[in-house]
């Protein structure tokens, strides 16, 4: 099988259509009406009319298709003294994203490496096996992204089964992966030459563009961070951060959970394993009373270095993807990449 | 089964140590999980009750002791309240072991110094009964145990015993104004105890667990003593969820303590950033 062909844009939608007659989840980004104004999503469409590719970037990242905010671990039941565990059955339905931002499916690609890091999490993997991505290269950047300054691309493929170029007429479909090949013969009327479909001038553009917004030096941040523990600059980012743990909501590679019992009446409930944030106070308070991270200038610290010093050191990569959405949230106006261009500039002092 | 999911186990006796700490033995429910389950000195897990959740204590019985595992505790929070609520019978859950161990291999044909206060006792116990239960692959074993006051001193039976044995040389603290009338050990911090106990730095390694000031105090004594830090074990503590390398809080700088720990010697302990 050719692993370069084309897709009209008509026949994408098609492509969608056939999944969702299947009854696969189909997952893109749509617009989504707000009381004020709207914004771009990626959420689970009913019809293939709901795809918008390359309007902005969306405001959600697919974390939450992989790793919901809430998920059942096992559910119990008390019986007197005894307790029953009901295991929770592990068949996602399978789903297939497409026009995904390739930043979007770098950070899955990420996020794997501490999933599978010795103990291997079913909870996210489940989901992951059963996700096949259509990362759609991106033209939607704005002046917060920059993914090219942590090694990926607009039209980077890490983490897309098969990677869409724009061209005049529809996209160039790229086959990264089996998952991906698997795909393109199950619809592969869908799929026609590529004949000579070039990308669209509009990528060189946005790489040049999202390139100009941040030059980083991730070594050296990371030699930064190990080293300067006791930095001043945690004291200043400490008092703009309000602690609200938005940055971690929408960051696509924020992974921290907390495991909780919730009660249903009194003799049964649900262990959940919920999303939360090295943001808050609670985070890591001790039963005792004492917090190792006792104020919020060790907390922000705490995510800029589990980010650019402590996953680097465990997996040799950064966990971050250059997405800027908690730039975008963020209410203390903390801006991701303008600190990243103070830690390199400090660190080249 | 996920790797969340816990074994159950029923609690089979429960002995309270001071007015507020705990000790349970538990039996594994399911045979199959009992007869194939071990784990080494110094290794932790997660306890919970079904309803107030889960948490992070090290398993305070030996190795050597099989069919049975037994959790010290003191009530602090919802879970651990939760866990003073269980009587005798019921159901709970436990995961594990997780995290690394003290190094036995390490210890055999040594001396071991034993340092513990309050709690802290409990991970140290661990291993005092290891060492004890083969007692013929090591040399002196000491223990140097202090509490806040006399009421507060946790295993009094197994202080009991320690005390009459010949091949263990106990000595038994109380903070200043926190003895009896009848306490007959030592009164006085537990680094001033070290001091006057003395122990041998030669050939011998020590383990010490207690409150981070105990900690902080008695590390310097030992090294006055000549106890290089590569001889120096202790167990650090930190909240955690999923014991497992995942749920990112128990981190302390690129130590993650449920993996790379929670057993670290001092000289490992002197490269990590103040945040424990």
């Amino acid at each position: 099988m050719k692993k370069e062909m084309f897709i009209s844009d008509s026949d994408l939608r098609a492509l969608a259509q056939e999944l969702l007659t299947a009854g696969t989840a189909v997952i893109a980004p749509v617009q989504k009406k707000l009381p004020l104004g709207e914004r771009i999503e990626y959420a689970r469409v009913q019809s293939p009319d709901q795809l918008v590719f390359n309007q902005a970037v969306s405001a959600n990242s697919l974390k939450e298709f992989i790793m919901p905010p809430t998920v059942a671990i096992l559910c119990w039941k008390q019986r007197k003294a005894e307790v029953e565990l009901q295991e929770i059955p592990r068949d996602p339905t399978p789903q297939v994203v497409i026009g995904a931002h390739p930043c979007d499916a770098a950070a899955l690609a990420v996020v794997d490496r501490v999933m599978d890091w010795d103990y291997h999490d079913e909870l996210w993997f489940d989901r992951r096996n059963q996700t096949t991505i259509l990362s759609l290269a991106c033209t939607a950047g704005d002046g917060t992204c920059f993914c090219t300054a942590v090694g990926l691309a607009p039209d980077s493929s890490r983490g897309a089964d098969i990677l869409l170029l724009p061209t005049a007429n529809g996209f160039r479909a790229e086959v990264m992966t089996d998952k991906g090949e698997k795909l393109v013969k199950a619809h592969i009327p869908r799929f026609k030459d590529l004949e000579n479909q070039q990308p669209l001038p509009a990528l060189e553009a946005a790489k040049k563009k999202i390139a100009a917004n941040l030059r980083m030096d991730s070594k050296a941040i990371q030699g930064l961070l190990e080293k300067g523990f006791e930095h001043e600059l945690w004291k200043t980012l400490g008092l703009a951060c309000h602690g609200c743990g938005g940055c971690a909501q929408v960051c696509p590679t924020c992974h921290c959970f907390d495991i909780v019992d919730e009660p249903e009446g009194v003799d049964q409930g649900t262990r959940r394993r919920n999303w939360d944030t090295c943001q808050t106070a609670k985070f890591t308070l001790h039963g005792s009373g004492h917090n190792p991270r006792a104020d919020q200038n060790c907390r922000i610290r705490q995510r800029l270095m589990h980010k650019f010093f402590i996953y680097p050191e465990k997996f040799q990569e950064v966990l971050c993807t250059g997405c800027g959405r908690c730039a975008r949230v963020c209410p203390g106006g903390m801006d991701l990449p303008e600190v990243l261009k103070m830690l390199t500039a400090k660190a080249a002092l | 089964m996920n790797i969340y999911q816990p074994h159950l186990m029923r609690v089979e006796e429960i002995i309270d140590e001071t007015p507020d700490t705990r000790t349970m033995r538990l039996r594994f429910k399911d045979p199959r999980v009992a007869s194939s389950f071990s784990f080494k000195a110094g290794q932790f897990g997660e306890y919970s009750v079904f309803g107030t959740g889960e948490c992070t204590f090290c398993i305070a019985s030996s190795p050597t002791r099989k069919d049975y595992i037994e959790c010290s505790y003191k009530k602090v929070g919802k879970a651990t309240t939760g866990l003073r609520d269980l009587n005798v019978g019921d159901d709970m859950g436990f995961r594990g072991p997780y995290g690394n161990h003290f190094p036995l291999t390490l210890m055999e044909g040594k001396n071991v110094v034993f340092i513990a206060g309050g709690i802290g006792l409990a991970p140290v116990r661990c291993v005092i009964w290891n060492v004890l239960d083969l007692r013929e692959k090591f040399k002196d074993v000491t223990i140097i145990y202090g509490a806040r006051s006399v009421s507060d001193l946790c295993y009094k039976r197994e202080l009991e015993d320690w005390a009459t044995r010949r091949d263990v040389k106990l000595w038994q603290t109380v903070d200043p104004g926190g003895e009896t009338p009848a306490w007959k050990g030592e009164i006085g911090f537990v680094p001033t105890i070290v001091e006057k106990a003395a122990p041998r730095a030669e050939n011998t390694f020590a383990i010490v667990c207690g409150p981070p000031i105990m900690i902080k105090f008695t590390l310097p004594v030992l090294g006055k003593l000549g106890f290089t830090d590569d001889h120096i074990y202790t167990t650090l503590e930190n909240r955690m969820k999923c014991g497992l390398g995942k749920c990112g809080r128990c981190n302390i700088g690129k130590v993650y303590v449920c993996k790379d720990g929670p057993v670290f010697n001092a000289a490992q302990i002197k490269t990590l950033p103040q945040e424990f």
